[in-house]
């Protein structure tokens, strides 16, 4: 969704006796003028667009002003009493969050505030408030991952308008994407550096060497060392197939499409076989990871930024990030895919208090939020300015995100594909114990993964 | 059975006399339920019952009859919010939530049934005070009554409290689950934000029939056989370890008995929850035992005689699902037997000496005399506590979930398939479906056949010990 | 000779077992005075000692750990639900063993197959059955979801009733005593070893249960939640980490509370489990 606070305001305003959950009433008022907002933005590839699409500011910003601050103004004057929220951040993000509630209590002098901050990680945010959507937190941070879920559940106020900046505009497309569903914008971005990469001891690897996985696991092994990745997880596996071609896509009603068992499928079935049957690339979930790489037992990884401060820890000076390497797949070298990943903020519609925890969304997303927090703990801004700095641009966690994005897709993809793409992993992994044939393995993954909603 | 049928024949009977046979009052009371009281001059219990009545229609008019007028459809009007940008706030319409209209028919449909009882019982209740009344007899004052509720009816007394409890906390969230087995609740149809409605038989159907995408029979099946294997397994090792262990200890020949006995209940004293997370750190593919054993080169043994695949650099322990479950088995064990030990030592130490002194004169070995001696004692002692640890163990949940959740991945595709997992016991399997896959309508399927299995058993074994050989012996 | 050599191997075995039993608690117990946060996966006993795991837990409380808080939370519950249970349990018991009234037998049976229901299942419904009554993150309500169900347990301690002679109760109703003096004055008493039994396990419940706590107490906010919930929290993905020693220590300082009372009771407890049965 791209436009202008205005428009939108005004938009929205017209067609307030629209439902929100159905068709997008905005796109039909006049006071839309780019009929490029049509299209939801999530179905375009993430790294093609951005520039051509974002409209120019052709509204001047100094008349947005008015309409935004009007209601900020309404609001307060609304406000009588205090107002309760609850905020649900990750369990690292606590500190910073803190800081952020108590700038924001000083922003609105005027009002009283009881907030109440919540650790609840952004990788399982979903699973509590599916539980209960009316309990769940009036804002909080999750991956994007789980949006369709979210969404579907009601568990998401569509971002219709913007008060304190705009999120459109100052957001890096990606996580707009990352954020809307059907076109409709629903989450504010936070950081842009969900996604994954790879980590290498630059003792062990040469620049060179990373380029290419079986040059890797060949310098590994000659180091008698490890390199790790979790095959056994959907997220990751992907990277594999996407990598080659196959085609792994969501569908409106929630299903999925897969080519996974095309032909080519088994060629990328069996490059996991042999990349992993030596023994030195190998399967491990993100915890053993932390400690493995800590005792020194591994040496590169694939990971995220979450796991820059072990690997840097572990590695000092010799602690490096790029791009994923190509793998060889039928004798031909592919470029390893990945998922793009974005932290969201999104607010609760039922929120007691909707409009306060709207400002508050804005306002813990904003440029200079994401800078401090990128300053705090390293995370890779989603702001398009705060993500220019050079201080963001030379830390290698965000780099590599940056070189690998040319590689990344957004991350579209209904719940059937997780267990049946982690059970392939698995059995890969595994070296197919049961030696069950490859091409068979593939149809029955796929089958699972499209196997229909009801 | 027909005892039964007669038993509600009877009731009805009853009823009938009361109601035809009954004076004006007694007639009058199937308006006013306090009339009958009334005429009898018992103004307090008048009073209560016509209050109760009261009651039980404001309810009726308040909360029963909306609640019921929607119950055949579970809502029909979805959740719709607009949200004003000048204002930032949103209105909400008057929505259908399809679980809290099943929630509340499901209750009103318990008060209704509760009060047509109480409403029937109070009926023959007028009609016994009208024959009192004909036949001269005395008739209880209010405080009379009260005196009741502590002597011949004290049982009712003791039984009201517990009972509302184990309503709210067991029979209505059964009634509800029961109910959402023939109904789509699932993560596609959600309340608040959307509706679900009644299905019929389709989710049983599912669960017994197996195709590529709908595994929930194949999983069952599977999931099914080892949960029985996992509980006879689990119960029965413990069981004879605790024994063995309590004999062990216990012996004349075992120098410091109670210290032994206490280095082994140190471990009850960590909660489980504890242990068993620790203990997956301990065996994990990276753990300490893993480092351990590959120092020591017992992994490249392994390797070697074809019990680790051979690109494993560990010993799968909890990943692998042979290995995964033969150590739950163990840990289980390990759990289990200071419990189970504590218990037998109990019981062993009144087994009557003077058995085993006659045996030993007759020549039996040790051996003779623990399986024709010692274990039919403790079988007959413990029988219905083996019987209650059976039951337990299908509903283990804590030794399955703490041990593998997070860790273990299924290398069966159609297990994954309905998100099954090989190690997965009836029970952990529906607590995934549910809190992670939010599918409560196949997850109270199977829970509805957990119970089944778990009730057949019991009442199979359990009638012996209620019909009460036992019960009266002592006293 | 043969004799001592017996004995040896006797207590060699017992000694070989201990340890295998002590193990993992040894781990537990050197863990949480490692100096490394994480798990430490190369060597048995940590590298660094130190005492800062259990500073962390007591005097660094963050909105993580808020240890200090999760004991009293913990307790209060604990102790509100063990007292609610054990009169629920007693009045089952004793209605069931010791007065008789049409369908008793029926009503035993119906609270046998009641109490095999898992109670896994039922936890959601039990949830929007609290939400309604806005029981939902209090503490009330975790004390009603531990005790409210209590009386379904009554078995045990009605086997045990059952083995108190009835010739006392006899006697008593002969001199005027009515059902609740007996059950007051005579069988409660008497009843002594079931009743520690049956405080004991109403205690250790919530103390060891994270699943409803974690289902009940969703508001995120850690000084909300119960020992059990801040550990199991400790071990999620992005924790094991940084604080894997520190749920040592919290699981040492529960085991103190928890093995102070099972050394107090233990007698009365193993009298409790198998009395009703043994004096048969």
């Amino acid at each position: 969704m791209k436009k202008k606070v205005l428009a939108t305001l005004l938009a929205a305003a017209m067609t307030a006796g629209a439902l929100a959950g159905c068709g997008n009433s905005a796109a039909e008022t006049p006071a839309q003028q780019a009929p490029a907002a049509e299209t939801p933005a999530a179905e375009t590839p993430a790294a093609e667009t951005p520039a051509a699409e974002t409209p120019a500011a052709d509204e001047a910003p100094a008349a947005e002003a008015p309409a935004a601050s009007d209601a900020i103004s309404t609001l307060i004057a609304n406000t009588t009493g205090p107002v309760t929220m609850t905020v649900w951040a990750s369990e690292e993000d606590q500190d910073y969050t803190t800081k952020l509630l108590d700038d924001f209590k000083a922003l609105y002098s005027d009002v009283t505030f009881e907030i109440t901050l919540g650790a609840e990680s952004e990788s399982t945010a979903k699973d509590t408030v599916l539980t209960d959507v009316e309990a769940a937190a009036d804002v909080y941070a999750f991956a994007d991952d789980q949006i369709n879920d979210l969404v579907q559940a009601g568990a998401l106020q569509e971002v219709v308008a913007n008060y304190t900046y705009d999120v459109a505009a100052s957001n890096v497309a990606g996580s707009l994407d990352a954020a809307s569903v059907d076109g409709k914008l629903y989450a504010y971005p936070m950081t842009a550096d969900n996604g994954y990469f790879m980590f290498y001891d630059s003792s062990v690897f040469t620049a060179d060497d990373v380029k290419s996985l079986e040059k890797m696991i060949e310098v590994a092994d000659a180091a008698g060392k490890k390199i790790a990745m979790d095959i056994s997880n959907g997220w990751y596996i992907y990277a594999f197939f996407e990598g080659a071609g196959l085609d792994l896509t969501l569908n409106a009603d929630g299903s999925n499409t897969c080519t996974w068992n095309a032909a080519g499928g088994t060629d990328v079935a069996q490059a996991i076989l042999d990349l992993t049957s030596s023994g030195v690339f190998v399967d491990m979930g993100d915890e053993d990871m932390a400690t493995q790489i800590a005792e020194g037992n591994v040496v590169a990884c694939v990971n995220g930024t979450w796991r820059a401060e072990t690997a840097q820890t572990a590695w000092g000076d010799n602690y490096a990030a790029t791009k994923l390497p190509t793998f060889k797949v039928a004798g031909k070298d592919c470029q390893m895919s990945s998922y793009s990943g974005y932290k969201l903020i999104g607010v609760n519609p039922h929120s007691k208090n909707l409009g306060w925890a709207m400002l508050l969304a804005e306002f813990l997303t904003n440029e200079e939020s994401q800078k401090g927090r990128f300053e705090a703990r390293g995370l890779g801004p989603a702001n398009s300015a705060a993500a220019a700095s050079d201080a963001v641009q030379s830390n290698p966690a965000i780099a590599a995100l940056a070189e690998q994005a040319a590689y990344a897709t957004p991350q579209r993809v209904g719940g059937n594909f997780w267990s049946p793409a982690e059970t392939l992993g698995q059995i890969l992994a595994s070296g197919n114990p049961d030696g069950t044939d490859l091409q068979t393995l593939l149809d029955t993954t796929v089958e699972g993964i499209t196997a229909p909603i009801e | 059975m027909k005892n039964g049928l007669n038993a509600v024949g009877k009731y009805f009977k009853d009823l009938g006399t009361a109601v035809a046979k009954g004076d004006i009052w007694v007639k009058l009371s199937t308006v006013l339920m306090g009339a009958g009281y009334f005429a009898r001059k018992q103004v307090i219990n008048g009073i209560i019952m016509c209050l109760v009545e009261v009651l039980f229609v404001v309810l009726c008019v308040g909360y029963a009859a909306p609640n019921l007028a929607k119950f055949g459809t579970l809502g029909t009007v979805q959740f719709e919010q607009v949200f004003d940008p000048l204002t930032m706030t949103s209105t909400v319409n008057d929505y259908d939530n399809s679980f809290l209209i099943l929630l509340n028919s499901i209750i009103s449909l318990f008060i209704i049934f509760v009060f047509a009882v109480f409403y029937i019982s109070n009926l023959k209740a007028v009609y016994r005070l009208q024959l009192k009344k004909e036949n001269g007899q005395h008739i209880n004052t209010f405080g009379e009554d009260v005196r009741t509720m502590f002597n011949e009816k004290f049982h009712i007394t003791l039984l009201t409290l517990p009972a509302i409890g184990i309503i709210i906390m067991n029979i209505l969230p059964i009634l509800v689950l029961i109910a959402v087995a023939f109904t789509n609740y699932d993560q596609q149809h959600m309340p608040p934000n959307a509706l679900f409605t009644w299905v019929g038989w389709n989710n049983f159907k599912n669960l017994f029939t197996s195709s590529v995408t709908v595994t929930f029979g194949y999983s069952f099946k599977k999931i099914l056989i080892w949960t029985l294997e996992w509980a006879v397994l689990a119960t029965f090792t413990t069981y004879i370890g605790g024994i063995l262990m309590a004999k062990f200890i216990n012996d004349k020949r075992t120098k410091l008995p109670k210290l032994w006995r206490t280095l082994f209940i140190i471990s009850i004293a960590v909660p489980q929850f504890v242990t068993l997370l620790l203990v997956r750190s301990f065996f994990a593919d990276n753990g300490i035992v893993n480092t351990f054993c590959t120092s020591v080169g017992f992994t490249d043994f392994l390797k070697n005689i074809g019990l680790v695949p051979s690109n494993l650099s560990y010993i799968p322990f909890l990943t692998n699902p042979g290995w995964a479950k033969v150590m739950i088995v163990i840990i289980n064990i390990w759990i289990g037997i200071p419990y189970q030990m504590l218990v037998a030592t109990g019981v062993l130490m009144n087994i009557p000496e003077d058995q085993i002194e006659s045996a030993r004169i007759d020549g039996a070995n040790p051996l003779q005399i623990f399986i024709k001696i010692t274990m039919p004692y403790m079988l007959f002692v413990t029988g219905p506590s083996l019987i209650t640890d059976f039951v337990k163990n299908i509903n283990n949940f804590n030794v399955i979930y703490l041990l593998t959740q997070d860790v273990f991945v299924t290398s069966d595709q159609l297990l994954a398939n309905s998100n099954a997992k090989e190690i997965d016991l009836l029970v952990t399997w529906l607590f995934r479906l549910t809190n992670e896959y939010y599918n409560y309508k196949m997850a109270s399927v199977i829970g509805i056949i957990v119970f089944i299995i778990c009730a057949a058993f019991t009442l199979v074994t359990f009638t012996r010990t209620i019909k009460g050989d036992k019960e009266e012996e002592f006293q | 000779m043969k004799k001592t050599i017996k004995s040896i191997i006797r207590h060699l075995v017992l000694l070989f077992l201990s340890v295998v039993w002590l193990i993992p608690i040894l781990w537990l117990f050197v863990t949480s005075f490692s100096g490394y946060k994480g798990i430490n996966t190369s060597h048995f006993f940590p590298e660094t000692w130190t005492l800062d795991n259990y500073a962390q837990l007591f005097l660094r409380p963050d909105s993580i750990v808020q240890y200090p808080r999760w004991f009293w939370n913990t307790f209060v519950i604990a102790a509100f639900s063990c007292i609610i249970s054990t009169i629920l349990v007693l009045m089952v018991s004793y209605t069931m063993s010791k007065t008789r009234f049409p369908g008793r037998k029926g009503l035993m049976s119906f609270s046998i197959i009641l109490n095999m229901f898992p109670g896994v299942l039922s936890m959601i419904a039990i949830y929007f059955i609290l939400k309604t009554m806005g029981l939902t993150n209090s503490h009330l309500g975790m004390i009603i979801v531990y005790s409210a169900g209590a009386g379904l347990g009554y078995l045990i301690c009605k086997g045990f009733m059952d083995t108190i002679s009835t010739s006392l109760s006899e006697a008593a109703k002969l001199e005027g005593a009515s059902q609740a003096t007996i059950f007051f004055r005579i069988i409660i008493p008497l009843s002594k070893p079931i009743i520690v039994y049956t405080v004991i396990n109403a205690f250790l419940a919530p103390w060891a249960d994270f699943v409803f706590a974690k289902l009940m107490l969703n508001s995120g906010v850690a000084t909300d939640w119960t020992v059990a919930i801040g550990l199991f929290n400790m071990l999620g993905k992005s924790m094991i980490n940084k604080y894997f020693s520190v749920f040592c220590a919290g699981g040492v300082v529960i085991a103190i509370p928890i093995s102070a009372l099972f050394v107090i009771m233990q007698k009365f407890y193993v009298e409790g489990i198998t009395g009703g049965s043994v004096k048969g």
